[in-house]
């Protein structure tokens, strides 16, 4: 494992990351438009908002750093008739347009709630394409291990489990932020916050589900094959056996546990503190799994012929 | 069809010496560990009963390998820049202006053929040595073959000439990428996919 697979791990997270807060964030605000109306709403979310931006930035100056010639990195979008790569970046960068632009509408409050929306809608739906075509990327004839479905399955939970979770973390730090500059007064957004983790909760025991039965599934369908399939298997549950563990450890105890106990205290007033750091916690520890999963991801790589 | 260059290999000849490999690094300047034309070595065989006795069927034999120059190049398919074209002759170059260096083409190629040049930050890979040719010279490999196995020529021709084997193990099935070359089959060599218990080394001549 060099610098060129660190750098893609970084972005595909990152991208995914942003991509599912997105969405996820837009769900949320929907909803609690609804519950609390636009304003009490907007609290909520504009903060997380902001922060989606710069963390997709982040992820393609990364993918930059894959590369043997950065400088002339744009030149990867010229193979759109073909490339699935290409497609990538002309996705990806216009994702982070589309969301650019989103956001500083919400943020400026320009136009009206409903063109701010189907702004929102728009983006979102960019951020789908993305992902599908990153999926796209590695479904290479020449490489079983990547060359099924269970890669774009993998790349779309990794996008809505990593996007809640970052958005309940996003939620209870901006709640803290507001309760420091405006004590008192709260209820409305600590019910909207609860609201939400509870959904979260509900959503990422769900895509754990999906993750649990992708992965044992994923290795026994290659481990059937021939080579190189196989040795892609192979690697997986032998040299790196303990990270395979280690990393759905990871999620279940972020995802699985934590996403009860979120639950629990969410439909009580109480625990506000527990719920707040469970939420952190339970964010790095999916972060940490889904990393060492993409981490996996690359280092199985086997190809077909020499 | 249109004109497609190819090598043609004669297998039952080769005797693994790799004065083709050393011929293209030199002649094209490779870093060590760099190799746009690769001898794979392949051995195999059992311990085998016959007539109340232990006999050995172990064999080798080498192929010799360089860019397919295929039909159908996936490198071609994936390379986010166009830096990777396939020429009206038939051979896959790679535009260093064009290219990034993202490596793309090194995962999809089953023939492992495009070599990264990490200080020039691009991928590399066999050209056909087209200045000799432009010179009416051969490339540099052909003319290195100390057992005369080693030819090229146009894909046509090398098929009515030598037949049409082009996927000899340890190389994928030609279906992935339908290779532009020709081998005559050594005769202990075995077909694409029929591998298993195949022992493989590729000489990365001075890998790192």
């Amino acid at each position: 494992m060099n610098v060129h697979e660190w750098a893609l791990v970084t972005f595909t997270i990152l991208a995914q990351m942003s991509v599912g807060a997105f969405i996820v964030l837009g769900v949320l605000h929907w909803f609690a438009v609804r519950k609390a109306g636009l304003e009490q709403a907007d609290r909520l979310a504009d903060h997380a908002l902001l922060a989606i931006g710069p963390v997709l930035v982040l992820g393609m100056v990364a993918s930059t750093l894959h590369l043997g010639t950065p400088q002339i990195a744009y030149r990867a979008i010229a193979n759109l008739g073909s490339s699935w790569l290409s497609r990538e970046i002309f996705l990806g960068t216009l994702f982070a347009g589309a969301g650019a632009v989103f956001a500083f509408m919400q943020w400026r409050k320009l136009a009206s709630a409903t063109v701010r929306n189907g702004v929102a809608l728009v983006a979102a739906a960019i951020g789908v394409a993305l992902v599908f075509s990153m999926g796209r990327v590695y479904l290479l004839r020449t490489v079983p291990i990547w060359n099924t479905v269970f890669t774009p399955v993998m790349f779309f939970v990794t996008t809505f489990l990593l996007g809640s979770m970052a958005i309940g973390a996003a939620f209870v730090a901006t709640y803290q932020y507001l309760q420091r500059r405006n004590p008192g007064n709260m209820e409305v957004q600590a019910a909207l916050v609860r609201g939400s983790l509870r959904w979260i909760a509900i959503v990422s025991t769900f895509l754990l589900g999906i993750e649990f039965v992708a992965h044992p599934m994923r290795a026994l369908y290659m481990g059937q094959g021939a080579a190189p399939a196989s040795q892609s298997a192979a690697m997986l549950i032998g040299p790196f056996g303990v990270l395979s563990v280690l990393r759905l450890a990871l999620v279940f105890a972020g995802a699985g546990l934590l996403g009860v106990f979120i639950y629990q205290n969410a439909s009580s007033a109480h625990g506000e503190r527990v719920m707040g750091t469970l939420a952190y916690v339970a964010f790095v520890l999916v972060l940490i799994g889904e990393v060492l999963g993409r981490f996996l991801f690359y280092a199985t790589y086997a190809r077909v012929g020499v | 069809m249109g004109k497609q260059r190819a090598f043609h290999v004669d297998l039952s000849g080769c005797i693994g010496c790799k004065a083709c490999q050393i011929a293209c690094q030199d002649k094209n300047k490779l870093e060590a560990g760099s190799t746009w034309r690769r001898v794979a070595e392949v051995v195999g065989g059992h311990w085998v009963p016959l007539g109340g006795q232990w006999h050995t069927d172990t064999f080798a034999y080498y192929v010799s390998m360089a860019c397919m120059h295929c039909e159908k190049p996936i490198c071609c398919e994936v390379c986010p820049t166009h830096a990777r074209a396939k020429r009206p002759d038939g051979v896959v170059l790679i535009d260093q202006v064009k290219c990034v260096g993202c490596r793309y083409c090194e995962w999809a190629c089953p023939y492992g053929a495009p070599q990264y040049d990490a200080s020039a930050g691009k991928m590399t890979g066999c050209n056909f040595c087209e200045d000799l040719l432009a010179q009416g010279k051969n490339p540099a490999c052909v003319d290195s073959c100390v057992m005369r196995v080693l030819k090229f020529g146009e894909l046509e021709e090398l098929r009515a000439k030598y037949g049409t084997v082009n996927a000899i193990a340890p190389l994928p099935e030609a279906k992935l990428t339908n290779p532009s070359v020709v081998f005559t089959p050594h005769r202990h060599a075995r077909l694409s996919g029929e591998d298993a218990g195949l022992d493989v080394t590729v000489d990365k001549r001075g890998a790192k």
